[in-house]
């Protein structure tokens, strides 16, 4: 009578490498809490109220409305509007994307399919800035600009944010072009295809996924990136990010969240978009 | 017709310049663009260190180590500490939470909960750090989540201080680094073939035990890459500080800033800098060195 129930039961327990339910509902909650600033501040900007109380003692659509308001009819004494900003940021993510994919996509081929001397120096390089202290990049990036003869305004931003972005491009083309076999190429080659025919017509085409994840990594990290911008803008060009904090400064109003909701929405789209497209391999870092 | 051609064309190969390149050389050519964005970010090193020992007024031409022994100045000092204090708490926590998020990611089987679980660790890291401490503010503020939370429990009469002390400071750290310390430690478990757990349970070992003896160990590389990750990036970093710490929590990134905007000293931010640097170069030059020995003993055993 029980023995159906028994055989049940065991079937339900996870089998060795499978996830118990305890390490799922951990799991589970851990990152509900590494999420959880984002969630808490999308809840605050329907807030009725015009305090920081946690829930809001009401809910509306009031912040969204002042928000809108900003954008359309920019108070005379914003340095700059958000419509200005944006399109800041846009331009300098794009430009970003494609400078860093047209710069990682040989290098990762250099990785991949050369060897030669100093590999594994270049190797650490490519992966330098991942690790470089931020602050310092903006200072050291500071310095240089400063003191060259000409002057720079959007350039030095897109400049810093491809450094920003190679390592990720650079590892996504890398993990692509691994998957790839050097048969491919050969086969091109041996039909007539030149060398470099044989990468840009056969090999690139095959990396496209990769290249894409790349793509939209590099995107991603421009249009969010705060710390190195910070030390770089001036009154001239200035990005999303930048523009919020010069608002929020002196004190935080909540149309500042309406904005930071948006800002959200476009980031989840991007990363949603990005994990389809890369499919079950999942993303490289 | 068409065979003769083919056949030429391969007679004709061994024929093209592309071919008289060396490996080396053609790899460099190749690797040029991508070396050119990061000669930038070498000579600007370069520089900050040149920086580092000039004196203020004449940054160029002075020599001086005074920026380095102002250094040593308790306040300083205490930064120093500080930063690499909280850098290490940081990273031990992120790991520790890392570590079943990790596993699970490894394991998952769903591919929707693995877009959702992949989604839930990239957007930390992704978004920007900015409106997430917008997101801190409203949960640590004195109105906010967790002082509600505990004043509804009763168990605190006022609303206790969350924001602009260290406290704040270490969950804001530890919640945007912490994708760092989750995303190489899934890779190394993914990289742990179920057969060794099977196998392990077959002998009759527990959940638990198969866990600790097997899994943690196997992943170990992986576990001590994402702490050196954390470890180097909260050392350095600077939005957390500014929003949540109120430039209260004095961490040596707050202090390159400080140097060259209100005070324009250039010497002393770029000393700062320099010890930045070295610290994170060491702990990474340390960790690869752990690493690789480690990965080593694996291979060998295997």
């Amino acid at each position: 009578m029980s023995s159906p129930l028994k055989s049940l039961l065991r079937a339900a327990a996870p089998l060795p490498g499978e996830t118990g339910r305890f390490a799922m509902g951990l799991s589970g909650f851990i990152l509900l809490l590494a999420v959880l600033p984002i969630l808490s501040m999308i809840v605050m900007s329907f807030s009725g109220a015009s305090n920081l109380d946690f829930p809001p003692a009401s809910y509306s659509l009031q912040w969204y409305k002042a928000a809108w308001n900003t954008f359309v009819s920019p108070d005379a004494s914003d340095v700059l509007s958000l419509g200005q900003a944006l399109t800041t940021s846009l331009l300098v993510a794009t430009l970003s994307m494609l400078f860093a994919t047209l710069v990682a996509v040989p290098a990762a081929y250099a990785l991949v399919r050369c060897e030669f001397r100093g590999k594994a120096v270049a190797l650490q390089l490519m992966s330098l800035p991942l690790v470089f202290p931020m602050v310092v990049l903006g200072l050291a990036l500071l310095l240089i600009f400063d003191n060259l003869p000409f002057q720079l305004s959007t350039s030095r931003l897109v400049i810093a944010h491809v450094i920003l972005a190679l390592p990720f491009v650079v590892k996504n083309c890398t993990a692509a072009m691994l998957s790839i076999g050097n048969e491919v190429e050969e086969a091109a080659q041996m039909l007539g295809a030149s060398p470099l025919r044989a990468i840009v017509d056969v090999v690139v085409p095959l990396m496209r996924s990769g290249i894409l994840a790349g793509m939209l990594l590099a995107f991603i990290i421009s249009f969010n990136e705060f710390t190195v911008t910070y030390f770089l803008y001036n009154i001239d060009v200035m990005t999303v990010p930048i523009w919020m904090y010069s608002r929020t400064v002196s004190s935080l109003d909540p149309t500042v969240f309406s904005f930071a909701v948006l800002i959200v929405l476009i980031d989840f789209a991007l990363i949603w978009a990005l994990e389809k497209l890369v499919g079950d391999g999942g993303v490289s870092f | 017709m068409a065979l003769s051609t083919l056949t030429r064309q391969v007679g004709v190969a061994p024929l093209r310049p592309a071919k008289t390149f060396s490996p080396t050389a053609r790899a460099w050519l190749f690797l040029s663009p991508a070396m050119l964005f990061l000669g930038v970010l070498i000579a600007a090193s370069l520089l900050v260190l040149r920086m580092s020992v000039g004196t203020k007024g004449a940054e160029w031409s002075g020599f001086s180590l005074a920026s380095y022994a102002q250094l040593l100045e308790p306040y300083y000092l205490k930064s120093l500490l500080l930063t690499l204090r909280l850098a290490l708490v940081s990273a031990l926590i992120a790991v520790l939470l890392a570590i079943p998020v990790g596993y699970c990611m490894s394991r998952l089987q769903s591919p929707l909960l693995r877009r959702v679980f992949l989604a839930a660790v990239l957007l930390p890291l992704l978004v920007n750090l900015l409106l997430q401490s917008y997101g801190w503010l409203v949960i640590l503020g004195p109105g906010g989540m967790v002082n509600q939370a505990l004043m509804g429990l009763g168990l605190i009469d006022r609303p206790v201080m969350l924001l602009y002390n260290q406290t704040g400071v270490l969950m804001g750290l530890v919640q945007t680094a912490f994708p760092l310390a989750v995303l190489p430690i899934a890779s190394a478990m993914r990289g742990v073939s179920r057969s060794y757990e099977e196998a392990a349970a077959t002998l009759g070992a527990s959940r638990a035990q198969v866990f600790r003896q097997v899994v943690l160990p196997m992943s170990l590389p992986g576990i001590i890459t994402g702490a050196t990750l954390v470890f180097a990036y909260n050392a350095s970093s600077f939005v957390v500080l500014l929003l949540l710490g109120g430039r209260r929590v004095p961490m040596l990134a707050v202090m390159v800033h400080d140097q060259i905007a209100p005070l324009m000293n250039w010497p002393a931010a770029s000393a700062a800098g320099v010890v930045l640097i070295v610290t994170t170069l060491a702990i990474m030059t340390f960790s690869e060195f752990v690493t690789g020995r480690r990965r080593r003993i694996l291979e060998a055993s295997q």
